[in-house]
């Protein structure tokens, strides 16, 4: 008699434990709920990379039933972006996914977004002091740079003179590249590594610095461009010298770069995965509002792309996109 | 529904005057009287309309965006976040009453931050825990390197006679490239906990120093330019150079007076900059000298000097902002901001020109 | 006659090759107002420029009661009392009318905060309330800017100023050159009232009629040299014509 008793109370609890985290677990189903609202601060608006960010970011946000908002400054600058995080906490989504423009001077507005209660998640750039964020899921930005170090090497015969063609200094992702390719370019006695150069992500310096090296050093053999912008400031650096002998390596697959390689102005391409980023951004922050467990370092993978693999299907994943549709 | 005839508006706009007379006399009696003038003055001013306008975009931004906009912690970031333009627009204020502009005051600031910051680095120990004197330190030599750029500026401008635009372009280009090679174009990212404390700080609890310090400069401002035989001679040199110089004007040395003035404003813009940021940030300021000049022309502020107000460059420099946050509030994408705040621009400058065109009609 | 005031003797100026001035001569006396006319080129400005101290003379002496005098700019020529009311005002437009009566020469508030640089914006309204009520000039809006003004009235604030602070002689350059009938008037008003307080005036003008109803002595220059000297009271237009163009060849009272 007691044995039975004590299995029908076990039964019923289980079958309401069983349906209640069924109801939690199953927002795919559009069970009622909760459509929580989350903003994309990207660390500057309109650039290929951070755009095919939005994209993931936004149909992931549709699968999960959840709102998505996407907005960022229009520089990279640190002064730019305390405002719109600032905007953004008085705005007080429930989570917000944000790649900081500077690991450093925007500790302070992020930690007030949290300290509001907004679960805060990086994406691609991170800071210093990420103990009060929900994840942090970038590019292994050390592994890029040691991919694209190798592939050049590989394109250049592994002999001759580069040059590193970097954003600024304290940016999370650019420095990591650039140590990956500094050290794994010492294993390459032959090849010389010139001083980085800064463009402050502006093309323009880019393609000036590209050809002021070609008229300094005119046995240039390689050039490694850390991103999108410095991408296309060195290829039309290339370009307006003439040159056909310097091979580019260069970060990010946007659509120009593509073009680029099709055209044979640049030479390698390692390709993040921003829309990868975007969605684990949306899964990491959801789950965190859900108050499940989050997974702290998500690093997502890289492609180095070259003309003879553009087009397999496998690659296409990788190519950023300049608007969504 | 009767024509509208020429005679009949006339009819009209007759029998209206009418009925106004007794309120319009009322009003010339009060307007007559000390205190009276002095309202009506302050209402005829540019700055006075400004102010409707930017409280007009807070009531609607506070309509679009309930309880989100208007809240203390949106309107103390909003502080916050102009203290650095406002320091650095009331030195664009002076020398744009004077009929010229300082392009390079984003630059005079990154050079100051970066000069200041090495200062306090001295000895390549941890600056961290240093105490009040080498933070002084750092202040004064931003102070310093500002002035040194203001008073390169004056002397080009006064002395060389190169128009302002030229000259300080100039200097915008000197003053950032010797930034760059200071720093080896790397941002100094340590600096004495003191100064984190001070960006970071506020009075009650409520009010950041950074605000407060920002509101003094302002007044002090305001009242040089309105009551100080300084301010006078700025007015004087923009409205009409060569009466200032007839009267007995020293105008070469007031010039370069009021560009070493511009040039210490953004040094100490630089100090407080790396008290809120804590480092360098020398990626950042760039569009500064152009935010602050906007501020400075839709405060009421004229084009070619001899009109000038910091209470109306303080109003102007708060709409952007305002603009800025409500915008991105209600998540419209960042370009619209920068669309709205052109506009206003625009619309601002227009406004100027008119009120000049009314004038030579005269 | 009583000691001139002003005297220049045999001034002698140069631009490059041109001679603007050959050995003019000129006198002012106190309290007088004397017109200073010729045909265009006579070096009527030059002669002004010279002793108002904006240009040097390179030969020739000036005297002024008596002492022989250098102005050596527009500076020295207002410490020696000397003031000059150029054609284009040199009026600070944005500015009131008190604010341009005080240009260059505020009056600051007592004691420390004088010290500091504030001004005495209330001394100052009151102080130009009564220069201007001296000499008859009625701005209805004190405190509006000078630019909204119009022309007669900007002009009689420019004389206005002038007078304010000379204690020896004003010159007027072509004060009425621009203006209309009745404002023309106001600013002749103006120009006789300072002979009221003691000061002298040279006009330059080109308007005949104008001379001969305010000036007391009219002074005609040709060719870089004083030709004729009239009474205000007694000359014709034709006599004031005549000499401007030739038809008296030397010196000669009317």
């Amino acid at each position: 008699m007691r044995i039975r008793n004590l299995a029908a109370v076990g039964l019923v609890l289980f079958t309401v434990g069983a349906c209640s985290s069924s109801a939690t677990t199953a927002p795919n189903n559009g069970s009622p709920a909760k459509a929580y609202n989350l903003t994309l601060i990207q660390g500057v608006a309109g650039d290929p990379f951070y755009v095919t960010m939005a994209c993931g970011a936004q149909a992931e946000a549709a699968k999960e039933g959840v709102n998505l908002t996407v907005t960022g400054g229009n520089k990279w600058d640190a002064t730019v972006q305390k405002p719109v995080i600032d905007s953004v906490t008085a705005a007080h989504p429930d989570g917000v996914m944000v790649a900081p423009d500077d690991s450093k001077a925007l500790l302070d507005p992020l930690k007030s977004m949290s300290d509001a209660g907004i679960k805060v998640t990086f994406v691609d750039t991170k800071l210093d002091d990420t103990s009060f964020a929900v994840s942090s899921i970038a590019t292994d930005n050390l592994a890029g740079g040691t991919l694209a170090a190798k592939t050049l090497a590989q394109l250049i015969g592994d002999k001759g003179t580069v040059l590193v063609v970097n954003v600024d200094p304290g940016i999370s992702t650019t420095d990591a590249r650039v140590k990956g390719f500094q050290d794994e370019m010492k294993n390459h006695p032959n090849i010389t590594v010139l001083d980085v150069q800064y463009t402050h992500d502006d093309p323009t310096a880019a393609t000036t610095i590209t050809t002021s090296t070609l008229a300094a050093h005119p046995d240039l053999a390689g050039v490694f461009a850390t991103n999108v912008q410095n991408a296309e400031g060195v290829a039309a650096g290339l370009k307006q010298a003439g040159n056909t002998t310097v091979k580019t390596i260069a970060f990010d697959a946007g659509p120009k770069q593509i073009e680029d390689l099709n055209a044979g102005i640049v030479q390698g391409l390692i390709a993040q995965d921003p829309y990868g980023i975007g969605v684990a951004g949306v899964q990491q922050t959801v789950l965190a509002l859900k108050g499940e467990a989050t997974t702290a370092t998500i690093q997502t993978q890289l492609a180095a792309i070259t003309k003879d693999n553009v087009n397999d299907p496998s690659i296409q994943k990788y190519l950023y996109k300049a608007s969504c549709s | 529904m009767t024509a509208l005839t020429p005679g009949r508006a006339r009819a009209i706009r007759l029998a209206i005057a009418v009925r106004l007379e007794p309120l319009a006399e009322r009003w010339r009696a009060f307007s007559a009287t000390r205190g009276g003038g002095l309202v009506a003055r302050t209402l005829g001013t540019n700055a006075a309309w400004i102010f409707l306008l930017l409280v007009a975009l807070m009531v609607i931004f506070d309509i679009l965006a309930p309880g989100k906009f208007l809240t203390e912690f949106n309107v103390r970031t909003m502080a916050e976040n102009v203290s650095v333009l406002l320091v650095i627009a009331v030195g664009e204020t002076f020398v744009m009453a004077t009929g010229g502009i300082d392009l390079s005051v984003g630059y005079v600031l990154l050079f100051s931050g970066v000069t200041s910051a090495q200062v306090m680095n001295w000895g390549g120990h941890d600056p961290t825990d240093s105490g009040w004197d080498v933070v002084l330190l750092g202040l004064v030599v931003a102070l310093g390197s500002g002035l040194a750029w203001g008073v390169l500026n004056g002397l080009v401008v006064a002395k060389a006679k190169v128009p302002p635009l030229i000259a300080t372009l100039g200097t915008l280009g000197m003053s950032w490239g010797l930034a760059e090679i200071l720093s080896n174009g790397q941002d100094l990212r340590y600096l004495p906990r003191i100064i984190g404390d001070m960006g970071a700080g506020r009075v009650f609890d409520e009010v950041p120093y950074v605000v407060v310090v920002a509101a003094l400069v302002a007044v002090v401002g305001a009242v040089m330019l309105n009551m100080t035989r300084f301010g006078r001679y700025t007015l004087a040199i923009g409205s009409n150079q060569e009466a200032a110089r007839r009267a007995g004007i020293n105008v070469d040395r007031h010039l370069i007076k009021v560009y070493a003035m511009s040039g210490m404003l953004a040094g100490f813009a630089a100090f407080m900059s790396l008290a809120i940021f804590t480092t360098t940030t020398i990626s950042g300021h760039a569009n500064d000298n152009l935010q602050a000049i906007a501020a400075v022309v839709i405060g009421g502020t004229s084009l070619v000097g001899g009109v000038a107000t910091v209470v109306g460059t303080t109003i102007g420099v708060c709409i952007p902002m305002v603009l800025f946050s409500g915008f991105t509030i209600l998540g419209y994408q960042s370009f619209w901001r920068d669309v709205a705040v052109g506009a206003v621009l625009i619309l601002a400058v227009y406004a100027d020109q008119m009120r000049r065109r009314r004038r030579e009609r005269s | 006659m009583a000691q001139p005031l002003l005297q220049a003797r045999g001034i002698v100026k140069h631009y490059g090759h041109v001679e603007a001035l050959r050995g003019c001569d000129f006198d002012v006396y106190p309290n007088e107002i004397v017109a200073l006319i010729g045909d265009n080129g006579a070096g009527k400005s030059t002669l002004i420029k010279i002793l108002a101290g904006s240009e040097q003379a390179d030969e020739g002496e000036i005297t002024l009661e008596g002492r022989r005098i250098h102005v050596g700019s527009p500076f020295e020529a207002m410490r020696l009392g000397i003031e000059t009311v150029y054609q284009d005002l040199a009026l600070a437009p944005d500015l009131d009318g008190s604010a341009n009566l005080y240009l260059g020469r505020e009056l600051m508030r007592p004691g420390l905060l004088g010290r500091l640089g504030f001004l005495d914006n209330g001394a100052m309204r009151a102080g130009a309330r009564q220069a201007f009520g001296e000499l008859g000039v009625d701005l209805q809006n004190a405190q509006s800017a000078v630019a909204n003004l119009s022309g007669g009235q900007r002009q009689s604030v420019a004389v206005a100023r002038s007078v304010a602070w000379a204690s020896k002689v004003v010159f007027l350059d072509e004060p009425t050159a621009a203006l209309g009938v009745v404002q023309t008037g106001r600013v002749l008003e103006t120009v006789r009232r300072i002979r009221e307080r003691g000061v002298a005036a040279v006009l330059i003008s080109h308007n005949m009629r104008q001379v001969l109803e305010v000036a007391d002595r009219i002074e005609v220059m040709r060719l870089g040299r004083r030709v004729a000297r009239f009474e205000g009271k007694k000359a014709t237009i034709e006599q004031l014509v005549s000499a401007m163009t030739g038809g008296i060849a030397e010196e000669g009272a009317a």
